[in-house]
């Protein structure tokens, strides 16, 4: 009867096993495939993310109010440095309008309706943070009905932080650059050198140590200097061209040697996203 | 006597609870908890299922069902990889029951079982993703920058949370 009883187990649990791996390669494979997750994940996510939201605004609010009181007792230093800064801004804002009124009427002087440039933005709040530590991922308010489509990049404050992974009606998931998971959609960035070289590449994964993003697959072995910005390329789908990443950190050999690494210090704190923008390219 | 005490709603409603405040905390506390060199993930949901063990006695609950239930949505709706967590919360519950068969409920054996199950639960969840390929984190960098850290946040929490859910438990019995 023992006997029977711990056979009995073994058979669940090797069977759990196995239900467990299966379902995980499928989701997996599904998640890296299709558009859209199936559609009952889509409809419990929706709810369970309505649902969230009950918990989430008050927690959120209430740490938007803490980090008020606390942003406010260095806001002097702060403004002292800002005014300096402004007052170099309001010239580039100025020269940046006229430059892309100029380049709006180049545009249509030669009939070209949409570069890799242009993209519209739709700005999302971020609901919740996956409690995980090996996937760096946020849920977001925003879903297919507000246009949002998967692998659409991410942004926020001054930079590129992430992809949309996943798409449900009315929340979808950000896969943020920090994630190093293998089917993570790799980024296709370009660094213009101080010579004015472009150089081309792509974002190959995150180095948690240091904190840095590190850059393959480049495509020159033109001088790169530390401090180069790292812009999105555009090529290659869905990403518009002229996202900002971040700064040259520092170059080194790959691991076997033959390239060059560079390693980008990622333009915006990944840690802390309040509200981001999807960037939507029209096409 | 499960269903007829007001844990026939408190505990699920608790239940979910936990679940979205264990999203929101790492949400809030983002910079404080997710360093690159000491990652702590909050496991609220847990603290929720283990303490329903330690103090259900003569209520049944249906505790590793709605453990199922609460994995189910983790998977769902914040990993977007189904299969694991759903199999994880169940079996934890069922590791905490088999070891309340010997000795009994207090305070120090609690905090001894959750030590147990949060790292049952962090090997297991680690041993998931390397196989699906979500981490490449090596064993020993997950052992001192992801376990550690996550069992001292949880046992922090467990000795902070215990007596106020345990009159919690209490008042919905």
């Amino acid at each position: 009867m023992q006997k029977f009883s711990f056979n009995r187990r073994l058979v669940i649990v090797i069977v759990c096993v196995i239900v467990a791996f299966a379902l995980m390669t499928v989701s997996v494979a599904v998640r890296n495939k299709k558009a859209t997750p199936p559609l009952v994940q889509q409809f419990g996510n929706d709810i369970v993310g309505l649902a969230d939201r009950v918990v989430a605004l008050p927690a959120n609010g209430l740490r938007g109010s803490v980090s008020a009181v606390s942003e406010l007792l260095n806001t002097y230093q702060e403004n002292q440095q800002l005014k300096k800064q402004v007052s170099e801004l309001a010239q580039t804002k100025v020269r940046d309008q006229t430059l892309a009124k100029e380049n709006k009427q180049l545009k249509k002087q030669i009939k070209l309706n949409d570069s890799l440039t242009d993209y519209s933005a739709i700005s999302a709040a971020v609901i919740t943070r996956t409690p995980s530590s090996w996937q760096n991922q946020v849920i977001i308010n925003k879903g297919s009905s507000a246009g949002v489509v998967k692998n659409m990049p991410v942004m926020s404050g001054s930079g590129l932080v992430g992809r949309i992974s996943e798409v449900n009606k009315t929340n979808s998931k950000v896969e943020l650059i920090t994630d190093n998971n293998d089917s993570a959609n790799r980024f296709a960035v370009s660094i213009t050198t101080k010579s004015g070289k472009t150089v081309n590449g792509v974002l190959s994964g995150y180095n948690a140590d240091t904190g840095e993003i590190t850059m393959n697959n480049l495509t020159t072995k033109a001088k790169i200097s530390k401090g180069d910005k790292v812009v999105t390329s555009g090529l290659g789908g869905v990403t518009p061209k002229g996202l900002y990443v971040g700064k040259v950190a520092k170059a080194s050999g790959d691991d076997y040697g033959l390239s060059t690494k560079l390693h980008i210090t990622p333009a915006t704190d990944l840690s802390e996203l309040n509200i981001v923008t999807v960037a939507v390219t029209k096409q | 006597m499960y269903r007829l005490s007001k844990l026939r709603f408190g505990f699920p409603i608790g239940l979910i609870l936990m679940l979205f405040l264990d999203g929101s905390i790492s949400q809030i506390f983002g910079a404080q908890l997710f360093q690159p060199t000491a990652t702590m993930v909050s496991h609220l949901v847990v603290l929720w299922l283990i303490c329903a063990v330690l103090f259900e006695d003569r209520y049944e609950i249906p505790i590793a069902r709605w453990g199922a239930i609460a994995g189910a949505v983790f998977d769902l709706y914040y990993t977007g990889i189904f299969g694991v967590y759903v199999f994880i919360f169940p079996l934890v519950v069922y590791l905490t029951r088999q070891v309340m068969g010997y000795i009994s409920p207090n305070f120090l054996s609690g905090l001894l079982i959750y030590f147990i199950d949060i790292t049952v639960i962090e090997a297991l969840s680690y041993l998931a993703s390397r196989m699906v390929h979500l981490t490449s984190m090596a064993g020993s960098a997950f052992l001192v920058n992801t376990l550690g850290p996550t069992l001292a946040l949880n046992l922090a929490l467990f000795v902070v949370l215990y007596f106020p859910i345990r009159w919690v438990y209490n008042w919905l019995k």
